[in-house]
């Protein structure tokens, strides 16, 4: 099994307060892996340490090493809007710009240099089919994406997510802000995905991450208490602590 | 018992709150009426457009005068009087300084005055045309007609005459088109000069600067101080360093339209800086972040999706600078001059529509009605801006 990630001995401090705390994992590819813990784990850390957003975060301190396509993603000559290019993000909270639909998707291949109107156009109807949008939005991609309901918002920020082609898509619990209806529709959607992009998808739904991911992580407190197949962490935990979480014994 | 004093205590508060701001309200209304009620009869076309400075013209008219007699055009008022002989209509009129004269209404095409040989120029015409002023005449019986007479006499001398020795008449004058002018170049120069600077200014401040540097931090205090330095002090800035630069370069002398438009450039720039910074600090981190995580650089980030969204905010700030370009009078006076002109040169004084206002207050005999109408023009101007600034965010806002 190939990985997309090999992460080894990975330690992050904000300022004095230490996050993550010797992470050791492989994610591998065009599975769909899950973050799950108690809140404040970790797991947004850890996800945005995958395509170096924490890069924006002042005073972030990290040490250890992250493999991607077995390239040290930290090391000093190391492209990270390439990085970006290739690890697309959802976040928690829908993000759309405040521009048309169109522009939206557009806008990652634009910022790579696209200005073809016919390309964008390809790029923009595949991206919207692929993220199970486009029968929606068709007749208006040039009104405002801030128009459309949550579920669309956030199916929208995934189609923006594809228009790069990426390889891999980190998820920050995208379906926390919508109903269950549209959680439906993006968890089918991320089902749908896992055929071409390697996932990771944080979540604070367990039976979430029981539904869709191949493999599951349980952190806490800024550790990997136990990183397995998604069916063994859930019937067969060999922590007790994964165990008492995923009861619901605490969390 | 309680709740029914609480009841009215509550009513007696909100009919406070009801009469003060409705005291605010009738005092804004105060002025409009009042500026409106003062300078409406005076607003015309003519002032807009109009030189300021009024041109005499001397003629004469020595010729056989036709038997011809003319006939009055239907739409003259009752108050218009009409000589057959000479095929000229006058009537009598109040100018913009509120002095009488006789205003000449209508001058027939065939009439003798309508090409008159220059008295001072020898071979040179004079051409008499309705809207000028009619100054003096001296027949050539030596009779003379003055303007303080009125028109209706001034016709029935123009009946009896039959040559003219020297006539005197003068074009309206007292318009403003050239401040018109001078105001708008200002509003153009001074945004082309402020907006870019500003902007960048802002932009650098906010999402390029490092966040907590005590410099950045007091650069960003000097800029909220600046904003509320009277202009008079700008102004001198404008007339210490603005007009010697400008004069050198353009080898000019005195003040000018470039250093006004500098001096408010300086002026407006800390507002432009403040207002953008306020409107980048109101846009999400959300769509910054989103944007990186497309693999769009920072500046990319900053200006297709930062300063797009940040649009509206900015054409609010540029509003207020065209408000503050527009009433700016005491930096100006300094920096561009005070004399009006009707030719418009950028290297060279002129005088801005406040300024003008100004002008008019400080004669020997203030002008309230000019005044008020160039008032009326100020506000004409400012609420057109406005409306088209308000259709623009309309436009661009998602
Ligand atoms: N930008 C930040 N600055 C300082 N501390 C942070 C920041 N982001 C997260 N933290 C801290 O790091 C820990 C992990 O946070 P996070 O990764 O967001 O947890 P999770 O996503 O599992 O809820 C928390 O204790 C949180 O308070
Ligand atoms: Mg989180």
């Amino acid at each position: 099994m190939e990985n997309a990630f090999t992460i080894n001995q990975l330690n992050l401090k904000y300022g004095e307060k230490k996050a993550l705390d010797q992470i050791t994992m492989d994610i591998p590819k065009n599975q769909i892996t899950a973050l799950i813990g108690p809140s404040g784990c970790g797991k947004s850390t850890l996800l945005r340490t995958l395509n170096r957003m924490n890069d924006l975060i002042d005073n972030v301190r990290i040490d250890g090493d992250i493999r991607y396509e077995e390239q040290d993603i930290f090391a000093k000559e190391y492209d990270v809007i390439n990085l970006r290019t290739k690890v697309g993000m959802v976040f928690q909270k829908p993000n759309p710009f405040p521009m048309s639909i169109f522009d939206n998707i557009a806008y990652g291949p634009r910022c790579q240099g696209i200005k073809d109107r016919k390309v964008l156009q390809e790029i923009v109807e595949r991206s919207l089919i692929n993220a199970a949008l486009y029968d929606e939005v068709k007749d208006r991609l040039k009104e405002s994406a801030k128009e459309l309901s949550g579920g669309q918002q956030q199916r929208l920020c995934i189609a923006r997510a594809i228009a790069m082609e990426p390889d891999v898509i980190l998820m920050d619990e995208p379906t926390s802000a919508l109903d269950p209806i549209a959680t439906a529709k993006i968890e089918d959607l991320i089902l749908e995905l896992k055929k071409k992009y390697t996932i990771v998808i944080v979540t604070h739904n367990m039976q979430q991450a029981a539904r869709i991911s191949d493999n599951t992580a349980f952190l806490l407190m800024g550790e990997l208490i136990e990183y397995d197949k998604t069916d063994i962490i859930f019937s067969n935990p060999k922590e007790t602590k994964t165990e008492e979480y995923i009861t619901g014994r605490f969390g | 018992m309680k709740s029914r004093k609480r009841f009215i205590t509550d009513k007696i508060y909100q009919s406070l709150i009801t009469l003060i701001s409705l005291i605010g309200l009738v005092i804004l209304i105060a002025v409009f009426v009042f500026v409106f009620n003062k300078g409406s009869s005076l607003l015309s076309w003519d002032l807009l457009t109009g030189d300021y400075y009024s041109t005499v013209y001397d003629g004469y008219y020595d010729s056989e005068l036709t038997t011809n007699l003319f006939v009055a055009p239907d739409d003259l008022d009752s108050d218009t009087y009409f000589s057959t002989r000479w095929g000229i209509a006058l009537k009598d009129d109040l100018d913009r300084e509120g002095h009488d004269y006789i205003l000449i209404v209508y001058v027939d095409t065939e009439s003798p005055l309508a090409n008159l040989p220059d008295k001072n120029n020898e071979g040179e015409m004079v051409y008499m045309a309705s809207g000028q002023s009619l100054d003096k005449i001296i027949f050539s019986d030596n009779t003379i007609m003055l303007s303080s007479k009125g028109a209706e006499a001034a016709i029935s001398q123009f009946e009896s005459a039959t040559g003219i020795k020297d006539i005197m008449f003068t074009t309206a004058g007292k318009g403003i088109r050239g401040s018109l002018i001078t105001t708008m170049y200002l509003i153009i120069l001074t945004l082309i000069v402020a907006l870019p600077i500003g902007i960048l200014t802002a932009i650098y401040l906010h999402e390029f600067a490092p966040k907590n540097n005590k410099l950045v931090n007091i650069l960003r205090r000097m800029v909220e101080m600046l904003t509320g330095v009277p202009s008079i002090i700008f102004g001198l800035l404008g007339a210490a360093v603005f007009i010697p630069i400008v004069s050198t370069v353009t080898g000019t002398e005195g003040g000018n339209l470039i250093s006004g438009s500098l001096t408010l450039a300086v002026i407006i720039l800390p507002v432009i800086i403040s207002s953008t910074e306020e409107t980048l600090k109101t846009i999400p981190d959300e769509y910054r972040q989103a944007s990186l995580a497309l693999g769009a650089t920072k500046s990319q980030t900053t200006f297709k999706v930062i300063l797009k969204s940040s649009a509206p905010g900015i054409l609010s700030a540029v509003l207020l600078s065209i408000g503050r370009i527009i009433g700016e009078s005491a930096a100006l006076i300094y920096a561009i001059g005070t004399s009006i002109k009707d030719e418009i040169i950028v290297t060279e004084r002129s005088t801005s529509l406040a300024v003008h206002i100004w002008s008019v207050m400080s004669g020997e005999t203030p002008n309230f009605e000019l005044a008020s109408a160039i008032s009326i023009i100020i506000l004409l101007v400012v609420f057109v801006m406005n409306l088209s600034v308000k259709m623009i965010v309309k436009k661009i806002s998602y």
